[in-house]
């Protein structure tokens, strides 16, 4: 999107407008500057591959891969935290079904499922979405995992800190999850 | 499938056999770090149950497996101070997969820390585009219908194509080279 040209002014007048709005407004507010929420409404073309009540998957128009799918949600979400737990098995039975479709459809051999959470892990858009890629070999996408030797130690003191974050031991994690701290991931991802 | 379940590193792990860090575990779901994680706090998020590719999960399992994924991944985001996350799958070996067992990697992030999920995007005609297009839309067509609760009978269950033996060997062979 071309950046529009605001004088500090007017940049002050709407952050304090921002600030005045309720959620309600503010989400909103979100949606009518979220060009993916102009393509779900349909006011943006897109080459629609599929469609339900909760998610649009369309063609990426910079593609990694021919048939390179982006899978958005029909709500504004601006980062995955967000999503309600009916939404995430949602989009990701969807995100299956379309892989399964690529592997069928369009002669390929593999897939990558990846969703991006801020821009250090290369979130560039303010709406969550899911990438599905189709993959052949030599196809020219370099994805690095470097595997690294851990320290024990360090596996402990890190799996610890999660499991805290996670609400308890392992087993009593699912029962005793506390609510996470949307507020806090919201400012970390620069989202509001 | 006995054999390959026997050699499965990830079915190890669950098992116990294997020692690993556990973070989260419930009925169908088990999530631990590994010591050749990408970067401190790489957590791997699998189905107890072996399946060595995503078609293979039921739909049920992957919202499960997903929803327990999003859950670690905002507890990295409060524990551990990571700028982002990264939710990967690889689906096959042109797209990166080295384990016959169903995986979610869910990656800490910061600046410049050595992990790459990018990529170039690529110029296309309008005619490959359209014909891509095409050939998706008329698999999507059958999409419809997840199986949120317990298992049903599917009027329309897609056909499965599971790897093949061999290509269930080879992974398994792949699996032995791991450390």
């Amino acid at each position: 999107m071309p950046e529009q040209q605001v004088s500090p002014e007017q940049l002050k007048a709407l952050q304090e407008k921002i600030k005045q709005m309720s959620p309600e407004e503010l989400k909103e507010f979100q949606k009518k500057q979220c060009v993916f929420c102009q393509i779900v409404a349909g006011k943006i073309q897109s080459r629609k591959i599929f469609e339900d009540e909760n998610v649009l998957a369309i063609l990426d128009i910079n593609p990694a891969n021919p048939g390179h799918i982006l899978l958005l949600t029909k709500e504004h979400y601006s980062i995955m935290p967000q999503l309600p737990d009916d939404e995430i098995a949602h989009v990701f039975m969807a995100a299956k079904s379309l892989s399964n479709s690529m592997l069928r459809g369009i002669e390929v051999q593999g897939t990558n499922i990846i969703v991006a959470n801020g821009v250090a892990a290369g979130q560039r858009a303010q709406h969550f979405m899911a990438h599905i890629i189709p993959r052949k070999e030599n196809d020219g996408i370099n994805f690095v995992l470097p595997q690294n030797s851990m320290q024990q130690a360090e596996i402990e003191a890190v799996g610890n800190k999660l499991i805290a974050a996670l609400g308890g031991t392992p087993k009593e994690a699912e029962k005793e999850s506390k609510g996470i701290n949307l507020d806090e991931i919201s400012k970390i991802l620069g989202a509001r | 499938m006995k054999a390959a379940k026997t050699a499965c590193l990830v079915c190890q792990i669950i098992e116990s056999k294997i020692p690993s860090k556990k973070i989260y575990e419930d009925e169908l779901v088990m999530a631990v770090l590994d010591v050749n994680g990408a970067v401190p706090g790489h957590c791997f998020v699998m189905p107890k149950t072996h399946y060595p590719i995503i078609e293979q999960v039921p739909d049920k399992e992957i919202g499960k497996l997903f929803q327990v994924s999003n859950k670690i991944s905002s507890a990295i985001f409060e524990s551990l101070g990571a700028q982002g996350t990264s939710i990967f799958v690889a689906n096959g070996i042109p797209a990166g997969q080295t384990v016959a067992h169903f995986t979610i990697n869910v990656i800490p992030r910061k600046e410049n820390d050595g992990v790459n999920l990018q990529w170039q995007p690529k110029q296309f005609s309008e005619e490959e585009i359209s014909t891509v297009e095409l050939k998706l839309k008329e698999h999507t067509k059958n999409i419809g219908y997840f199986e949120k609760e317990e298992k049903k009978p599917r009027a329309h269950a897609p056909k499965t194509r599971p790897f093949s033996e061999e290509e269930d060997e080879h992974f398994a062979n792949q699996m032995r080279r791991l450390p």
